[in-house]
């Protein structure tokens, strides 16, 4: 259905261009040349100031096959991965399942709610500093309370330990952000046709079956949107690991991400070797590709399924 | 929202649902303790902290915060993140609002292609533009300044375009032209009849970018260098950095920066939530 607008067809007035044109300018400056400069930076060797010099696929090529660089990128990345991994197999299904809970409205629902969402509005550095509160191994809460249980020599080192930190630390995202994607299911599961629900009450249907036959085959819009969100959330991870596990992902580089890599070398500086412009660029434009690719074959993946 | 019916569930699904709600509750409570002790801590000293870190305090102190406050200039803080917040949400309200509503309620050549342009910046990783981003505010000198930012906040309009451009759709054509015959300026019209019927979707856009802009970790820390110009959630986080010797100092710290965000959140959950929704969902 076509809406009427304030301009019909062939008249001239073109005063909605005092209403695009602000934001429109503000937009291209600040956002889209920016993502043009970086594409055009990245096949440059730059410093920032003085003279750009050409160099191709070059910074690409260091980025995949240098010495150092490659480790620490593909490091970085299979941690993204990893991350993302989690998300979809772990994270997904918790959220579909308590937005499922929620949808039916479970004793105190509201409270429910309302608990699961706040920790959504707190900034990464007060998160970071529950995780630090929680488990620092020096004195933390967790050791605190193991300390004067147990005794001493059951403490860990939690966010310090190999086998533990990457756990710790989807647990910890986990307790942030889960809700977002928990209430974009929710919202789908309340679009679906009262009609049908009940004709699957008056049919005798139970509780499982109707949620596995009825409510979920009717969630493509919430997948198709939670599938994006976390493929651009999991690939461009970076505060919550910087702020916990510091500039370069902590013990080992276990929670080492591109985002965080992309920062050390763009915005590094004196502690991580020369600021390279061209360089930095390159990582970001990788970022760009990785997350392009996914979300291309996400919505393969989607399609294939409806059809 | 529609309210949705009662399911009628037989008993034993009826106990299996109150088990979830009390290992739910219980869970909750994860967030209750964490928010609770980092208050009531703020009112002990490290001594006190290191034999009592999960009790109520014994000697109930405000050194802390007279620490934060006098000696480490939070205000100062406190002040940088109201006055970005502020300004940011100034002219993002404005630029962002007008130009959904010259989208929604115009017609005009290359119009779907300029709504793909302006989603773009949903799916783009800010790393992507914030190396170019920062040479270019350097060079203007806007770097270290809240003006700066706040011009980059307000560009970042996408979301806010979003859930605008939905709201403005829906405002009936009739009312504007019988504004017109009264020639009324197409912007006075705006400003005059359009905003004030639109105070609901104001508020709520208001409200995310409040908490996005009063919570963003990244932009500040990239552009805020200069300790002065530093905004809270930066000052909590140089805190973090240096957790044992700043450990005493810490709790009133981030007692501060909570208590808004909270009081925020207990008063417009509901707008906030659905707020978010309206964002994301596609139709």
């Amino acid at each position: 259905m076509k809406k009427p607008t304030l301009n019909r067809a062939g008249s001239t007035n073109r005063s909605y261009l005092y209403f695009i044109l602000p934001g429109l300018v503000l937009y291209s400056v600040f956002v889209i040349i920016p993502i043009l400069c970086s594409i055009y930076y990245s096949v440059f060797e730059w410093s920032g100031i003085g003279p750009m010099k050409f160099v191709g696929l070059k910074n690409f090529e260091y980025l995949l096959f240098g010495d150092r660089m490659s480790n620490v990128f593909f490091n970085a990345l299979g941690n993204n991965f990893k991350y993302l991994a989690c998300v979809l197999l772990i994270i997904t299904p918790l959220q579909i399942f308590l937005a499922y809970m929620l949808f039916i409205k479970i004793r105190f629902s509201r409270y429910i709610r309302t608990m699961l969402f706040l920790p959504y509005v707190l900034s990464t550095s007060i998160v970071g500093f529950f995780a630090l509160l929680v488990f620092d191994g020096n004195i933390g809460v967790m050791n605190y309370i193991i300390k004067n249980l147990l005794g001493n020599q059951y403490t860990q080192a939690w966010l310090g330990d190999t086998r533990l930190m990457f756990g710790l630390f989807v647990g910890i995202i986990f307790w942030q952000a889960m809700a977002a994607g928990m209430m974009i299911f929710y919202a789908d599961m309340q679009s679906t046709s009262q009609d049908i629900i009940e004709a699957s009450v008056v049919d005798g249907c139970g509780e499982l079956r109707r949620f596995f036959s009825i409510i979920l085959p009717n969630m493509r819009a919430s997948m198709t949107t939670n599938l994006t969100l976390s493929v651009i959330f999991a690939m461009t991870m970076f505060g919550q690991a910087y702020v916990i596990f510091g500039p370069s992902g902590g013990v080992d580089n276990k929670l080492d991400f591109i985002a965080m890599v992309f920062y050390r070398y763009a915005f590094g500086g004196t502690y991580y070797g020369t600021t390279d412009i061209g360089f930095g660029s390159a990582i970001s434009v990788a970022m760009l590709i990785i997350i392009l690719a996914l979300w291309f074959l996400t919505e393969t993946i989607i399609k294939h399924v409806r059809e | 929202m529609k309210r949705t019916k009662h399911i009628q569930s037989s008993r034993r699904s009826r106990v299996v649902q109150d088990i979830i709600s009390a290992v739910l509750i219980l869970y909750s409570l994860i967030t209750v303790f964490l928010v609770g002790d980092t208050v009531l801590s703020s009112f002990k000293t490290k001594s006190e902290l290191i034999k009592n870190l999960i009790g109520f305090p014994q000697s109930p102190t405000l050194h802390n915060y007279a620490t934060v406050f006098l000696e480490e200039s939070f205000w100062r803080y406190i002040l940088n993140s109201g006055l970005l917040v502020f300004t940011s949400l100034l002219f993002l309200l404005i630029v962002a609002s007008m130009i959904a509503y010259g989208m929604a309620q115009y017609s005009f050549r290359g119009k779907g292609f300029l709504r793909g342009y302006l989603l773009l910046g949903l799916m783009m990783p800010v790393q992507l533009s914030i190396l170019p981003l920062y040479l270019m505010m350097s060079k203007v000198n806007l770097t270290n300044n809240m003006w700066g930012l706040a011009i980059v906040y307000a560009a970042n309009l996408s979301f806010s375009f979003v859930v605008f451009y939905r709201f403005f759709q829906e405002i009936s054509v009739s009312i504007i032209e019988s504004a017109r015959i009264d020639g009324a300026h197409d912007l006075r019209i705006f400003g005059e009849i359009i905003i004030p019927i639109s105070k609901p979707v104001f508020a709520t856009i208001g409200l995310l970018q409040f908490i996005m802009i009063w919570n963003d970790f990244f932009l500040p820390m990239v552009f805020l260098t200069h300790k002065g110009s530093q905004t809270l959630t930066l000052a909590i986080y140089s805190y973090t950095d240096n957790f044992i010797k700043n450990w005493d100092k810490i709790f009133a710290a981030v007692t501060v920066a909570l208590i808004p965000i909270l009081i925020v959140y207990f008063l417009f959950s509901e707008q906030i939530i659905s707020g978010l929704m309206a964002g994301s969902t596609k139709e």
